[in-house]
């Protein structure tokens, strides 16, 4: 039998080139939590954020909401991006919603890869190749993420 | 507005069997979906055995990545792990996605074991329930100032500090 599940759920609408709008949940047997959040596009920057607790386990938990504004302004491509979103926002506030943060942060340059793939295909210029020079030349900042971005 | 990206994230842990506990972690996302599977040997938290598929990715090489799963063989489920599963799945020489669902499988064998301990505690009320998470901390030292709940000013570890 199942004895602990977790799903996290995460959704990117673009209403402009220059923003990325996204919605995460994050629910398992313990907890539920909720982010909003605003990113920034180029630069990568978080310009909002705002998040709901919907199941927690101490009386504590809900001062997490109030310091996840200390992520206002941190940019997603910094070296250190999770390692200040595990001390800023988990530490100080709530490591589920780092955990939630960090997913959501991570799906939007999952987003900008999907739509430099999508913008080839339309093109009809779609192979491996010129995807991943597109990719290098659009993000410069996943070079050396993987072994399909490194030399 | 239709979404432009999408991830749907699942891990579950199901009932050990002879010691053994299953987790299952699987990412669907728009541009990429794979799943992984660890045997986790009981009490001690070894990885004995790893499984994974990935099912779509936008490099062909990328199911390469999964040659590199049964590296992770042998380790234990305990501080370090992060460093270990991300020298040896992910990083610049490997697929941090796939690395990446390890860490929710690890991830989740802890809060398997957290589940239960937590559903006592908050059939507490009052006085009687920060006794009870204060004794939490006392066997799960590590949460000791992990986060708000659990700083050195907050109510539930009243005494902690000076023990740990």
């Amino acid at each position: 039998m199942l004895k602990f599940s977790r799903t996290k759920w995460v959704g990117i609408e673009r209403p402009a080139k220059n923003v990325f709008l996204i919605h995460g949940t994050l629910e398992d047997h313990i907890y539920g939590l909720e982010l909003d959040l605003t990113v920034k596009a180029p630069e990568l920057t978080i310009l909002n954020i705002e998040g709901k607790m919907r199941r927690i386990t101490t009386s504590e938990c809900a001062k997490a909401i109030p310091v996840l504004k200390k992520a206002i302004g941190l940019c997603l491509t910094a070296p250190d991006f999770s390692r200040q979103v595990n001390k800023i926002i988990g530490q100080k506030g709530c490591r589920h919603f780092a955990n939630l943060l960090l997913e959501c942060t991570d799906a939007v340059f999952r987003c900008a890869l999907y739509e430099t793939w999508e913008y080839l295909q339309k093109e009809g210029a779609l192979t491996e190749d010129n995807f991943r020079q597109e990719v290098l030349g659009n993000l410069p900042f996943l070079k050396e993420s993987c072994f399909a971005f490194t030399d | 507005m239709i979404l432009n990206y999408v991830r749907n994230k699942h891990v579950y842990t199901t009932e050990p069997k002879n010691n053994l506990l299953l987790v299952c972690a699987a990412s669907e996302e728009t541009f990429f979906s794979a799943r992984v599977e660890v045997t986790v040997k009981l009490p001690d938290l070894e990885v004995v055995e790893i499984l994974g598929k990935i099912k779509r990715s936008p490099f062909t090489r990328c199911q390469e990545a999964v040659s590199m799963l049964p590296q992770a063989m042998g380790l234990r489920i305990g501080p370090g792990i992060i460093k270990l599963v991300h020298n040896l799945v992910g990083g610049t020489k490997g697929c941090p996605p796939l690395a990446n669902l390890v860490l929710e499988c690890t991830d989740a064998v802890i809060l398997h074991f957290t589940t239960e301990p937590l559903k006592e505690i908050l059939k507490k009320e009052g006085e009687e329930q920060i006794v009870a998470y204060q004794e939490f901390l006392r066997q799960n030292p590590r949460l000791f100032n992990s986060c708000v709940a659990f700083t050195p000013d907050s109510p539930l570890t009243k005494g902690i500090k000076e023990e740990l």
